[in-house]
């Protein structure tokens, strides 16, 4: 009985205790706030990186083919994988896209002055053909002003089949967000229902050429505006083996932001029949984009089903494994993930690095409990000699100074977790109101990516902070009980 | 000299065999360390203390009399010789069983005083009982354990300081809880080490007249080392100790070597 009363007294007295359950609150409660706040960021960071990545890509290796000897032809469309995707319940939307690398530069004088200027402004550039199904969306596209005078949302929906499933740039990617989005530089496009639709002001004496839409980084630093029009020049493999060039002017209709640099400054999207055309028919598509009803559940097994279907059909080349069966050569049908292991694991490696450092401050709180309590023993070797004169085990003393500790950790944890998940759920409150009392802004959102301080409290790692704050203030705990329960009680008594 | 006569004064309500005495040591010898050497303290002290009887002890400063009763009183291990408490060999038992002993059959009186100073008088007072009972015993008793601490305290001349801390306390009555602490639940034999040996004369006597009525009516045992002659006569019997050894009371020419 007296344990848990004298226990619970020396820690109300003492004040010194107060620092202990001070210590580990800050501990404990920093620690949640921290990771939680770095599994926000990671967590926004992850969807940063992913960027308009589509959740599967699928780019069967048209080129190389033949280990196995079977037809490439079957290959040559699209139209046999999309079969399959779309038998597949978990494809959401399916779309081609065709990819090729050209140069691109602006006209007139201007061009010479920046081809002049240095040869490093004419870098590679992508064309990317894509598939936007648009005369469905045309008639979609008229009442388009009117739906937005009515103020409801403009979103495409146009391109899907009877069973409701998409097939078309808009459903796979992010483009139609990056169209819409306010752009810094550039210009944005008229209707972005409808981007490859010439401007109004284009003017032509001869044939009216197609219409791109660009980076805002790549028109700004070709110093185009819309309705200028724009050489791309590109090479060809030619069938008799050699290479080929070819040009073609384009009209510019405005311009989109990803929001990454690097893709606002490389990227060209333009019709996939009008790049098919540039490469007088050498390809058709160069990769199918996948979205899935639900990434996270089904993304890694489609995955797996959809490689091993494409190999048994011959639509994705494959080659003997080790063991001599036939596997499909990699690369060929990815997730988003594959496509940024590298970032991905990097970012996982930082998390775990991250608990690992701040996991030193709950080592901190437990000598800071070691030292408290190893004063208090020597502090209170005279009543440890009282009580044991009066009929108290060295086992029960030690359980008394232990149970100090346990206060310690039991209070110190417990605050220490409440507050963790308080700060980290009102962190944004927090920082505002803490910003407009320093008068200084301490979250700067125009430096930031996201528009708040992301946090993501998770109960998993809110439960491991305060079992291993616990633990090791107990553990920290006992040394100075062991030791309190050695004392001697007549070393103790003798002495006034 | 270590014959006893075992004056059975109180109703011998402590249990035990009646013939023994509630104490008996045979042969108690103790040595410290020092260094690489050994100081003998104690030479082969036999004692007996019988039941409810009280005994002083008395010697030269430095004779060993702390010493002797640190053994006798389970805190401390002597080098050789046995300790029997009420029938019992105290230090052949676990030093769990050895520490329930101690909290059930001895109470002590420190010269200074020893109350925990986190606690105020009437949770000293209750310490024992703490130690003695577990959480449930403890809660179902708490009530009439709580009255009776207080009554012993009202009754020492104490009721305006039942909540003081030691601190806040006189060093008279400061043993007068000490001294409550160790009779509350009624140890068949109490321990002190000059009770009064911090107090001045006219404190010292109010505490030792309680100590004597307390034990008398209580029927105690007494063990009680003192420097004070006149203590030494209300006892039943004088030990003299000297040097480690207890004298035969005919070898003591002077009753009382040190006068303080
Ligand atoms: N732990 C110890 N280590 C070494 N020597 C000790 C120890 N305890 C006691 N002594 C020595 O033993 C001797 C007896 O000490 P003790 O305290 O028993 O004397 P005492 O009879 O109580 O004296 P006083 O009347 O002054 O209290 C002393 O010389 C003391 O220095
Ligand atoms: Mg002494």
């Amino acid at each position: 009985m007296y344990r848990v009363f004298l226990s619970w007294r020396y820690l109300l007295t003492r004040r010194t205790n107060w620092i202990g359950v001070g210590g580990i609150f800050v501990a404990v409660g920093a620690l949640i706030l921290i990771l939680s706040i770095m599994s926000g960021f990671l967590e926004s960071s992850r969807a940063m990186l992913r960027g308009d990545l589509s959740d599967l890509a699928i780019a069967p290796s048209q080129e190389g083919r033949g280990t196995d000897g079977s037809s490439a032809s079957s290959t040559r469309t699209p139209a046999p994988l999309l079969e399959r995707l779309f038998a597949d319940e978990r494809v959401e939307a399916a779309s081609p896209r065709l990819v090729w690398y050209a140069q691109a530069a602006g006209d007139g004088r201007r061009t010479e002055r920046l081809m002049a200027g240095s040869a490093g402004d004419l870098s590679a550039i992508q064309l990317i053909g894509v598939e936007l199904r648009t005369p469905a969306l045309l008639a979609e596209a008229a009442a388009a002003p009117l739906l937005a005078a009515l103020g409801l949302p403009l979103v495409p929906t146009a391109g899907r089949s009877a069973d409701g499933r998409a097939r078309d740039e808009f459903s796979t990617t992010e483009f139609f967000h990056s169209l819409r989005r306010e752009p810094l530089r550039g210009m944005r496009v008229q209707n972005p229902l409808l981007p490859f639709e010439r401007p109004r002001s284009y003017r032509t004496d001869g044939r009216p050429a197609a219409a791109i839409v660009m980076g805002e980084s790549l028109m700004s630093g070709l110093s185009l505006v819309p309705g200028d029009e724009v050489e791309v020049v590109t090479i060809l493999p030619s069938p008799d083996g050699s290479v080929t060039s070819a040009n073609r002017r384009f009209v510019v209709a405005g311009s989109f932001r990803t929001g990454a640099h690097a893709l606002d400054l490389e990227r060209i999207y333009m019709d996939r029949a009008e790049l098919e055309d540039l490469l007088s028919g050498h390809r058709e598509y160069s990769e199918i984009l996948v979205r899935t009803k639900d990434y996270d559940e089904y993304g890694a097994a489609l995955k797996v089903d959809l490689e091993r279907d494409f190999l048994a059909a011959g639509l994705i080349a494959g080659g003997y494994g080790r063991n001599g069966e036939i596997v499909a050569f990699p690369g060929q049908v990815k997730t988003w993930e594959d496509s940024r292991q590298n970032l991905i694991g990097a970012i996982k490696n930082e998390r775990v690095l991250m608990a690992i450092m701040l996991s030193l401050i709950l080592v901190v709180s437990g000598f800071t409990i070691f030292s408290i309590l190893t004063m208090m023993v020597t502090e209170k070797r005279r009543d440890i000699g009282i009580l044991a004169a009066v009929g108290a085990t060295p086992r029960g003393i030690m359980s008394t100074f232990l149970l100090i500790g346990f206060w310690n950790a039991f209070l110190g944890t417990l605050l220490g977790a409440a507050g963790g998940i308080l700060g980290a759920t009102y962190i944004n409150d927090i920082e505002i109101w803490l910003s407009d009392l320093l008068g200084v802004t301490i979250f700067n959102r125009e430096i930031y990516y996201f528009d708040e301080i992301p946090s993501d409290v998770e109960p998993m790692t809110v439960l491991w902070i305060a079992a291993g704050a616990f633990t090791s203030t107990l553990l920290f705990s006992a040394i100075p009980a062991w030791r309190a329960a050695r004392v001697d009680p007549l070393v103790a008594l003798r002495n006034q | 000299m270590t014959d006893t006569t075992t004056t059975s004064v109180g109703s011998g309500r402590h249990g035990g065999a009646e013939g023994t005495p509630i104490l008996r040591a045979r042969g108690i010898t103790k040595s410290f360390p020092i260094g690489d050497r050994r100081l003998d303290v104690l030479h082969g002290v036999d004692i007996d203390v019988g039941r409810s009887e009280s005994v002083a002890l008395i010697g030269t400063s430095g004779a060993g009399k702390s010493t002797l009763l640190h053994v006798l009183g389970l805190l401390d291990s002597p080098t050789t010789g046995t300790v029997e408490l009420d029938g019992v060999d105290a230090w052949a038992l676990s030093k769990e069983k050895r520490a329930s002993l101690r909290n059930l059959k001895i109470g002590f009186v420190f010269q200074f005083y020893h109350l925990l100073p986190e606690l105020d008088a009437v949770e000293n007072v209750l310490l024992p009982s703490m130690i003695r009972y577990g959480r449930g015993a403890y809660r179902r008793r708490k009530r009439e354990l709580d009255t009776r601490a207080r009554d012993l305290l009202i009754g020492f001349g104490l009721e305006e300081r039942l909540d003081h801390r030691p601190e806040q306390l006189s060093g008279g009555e400061r043993q007068r809880v000490a001294l409550a602490r160790a009779l509350f639940h009624d140890p068949p034999l109490l321990i002190a080490d000059e009770p009064t040996g911090n107090l001045d004369q006219a404190t010292g006597s109010q505490v030792l007249e309680l100590l004597f009525s307390e034990q008398k009516s209580r029927g105690l045992s007494l063990l009680m080392v003192t420097h004070d002659a006149r203590l030494a006569d209300r006892c039943d019997r004088t030990v003299y100790m000297r040097d480690g050894v207890v004298l035969d009371p005919s070898e003591v020419k002077d009753p009382l070597p040190v006068v303080p």
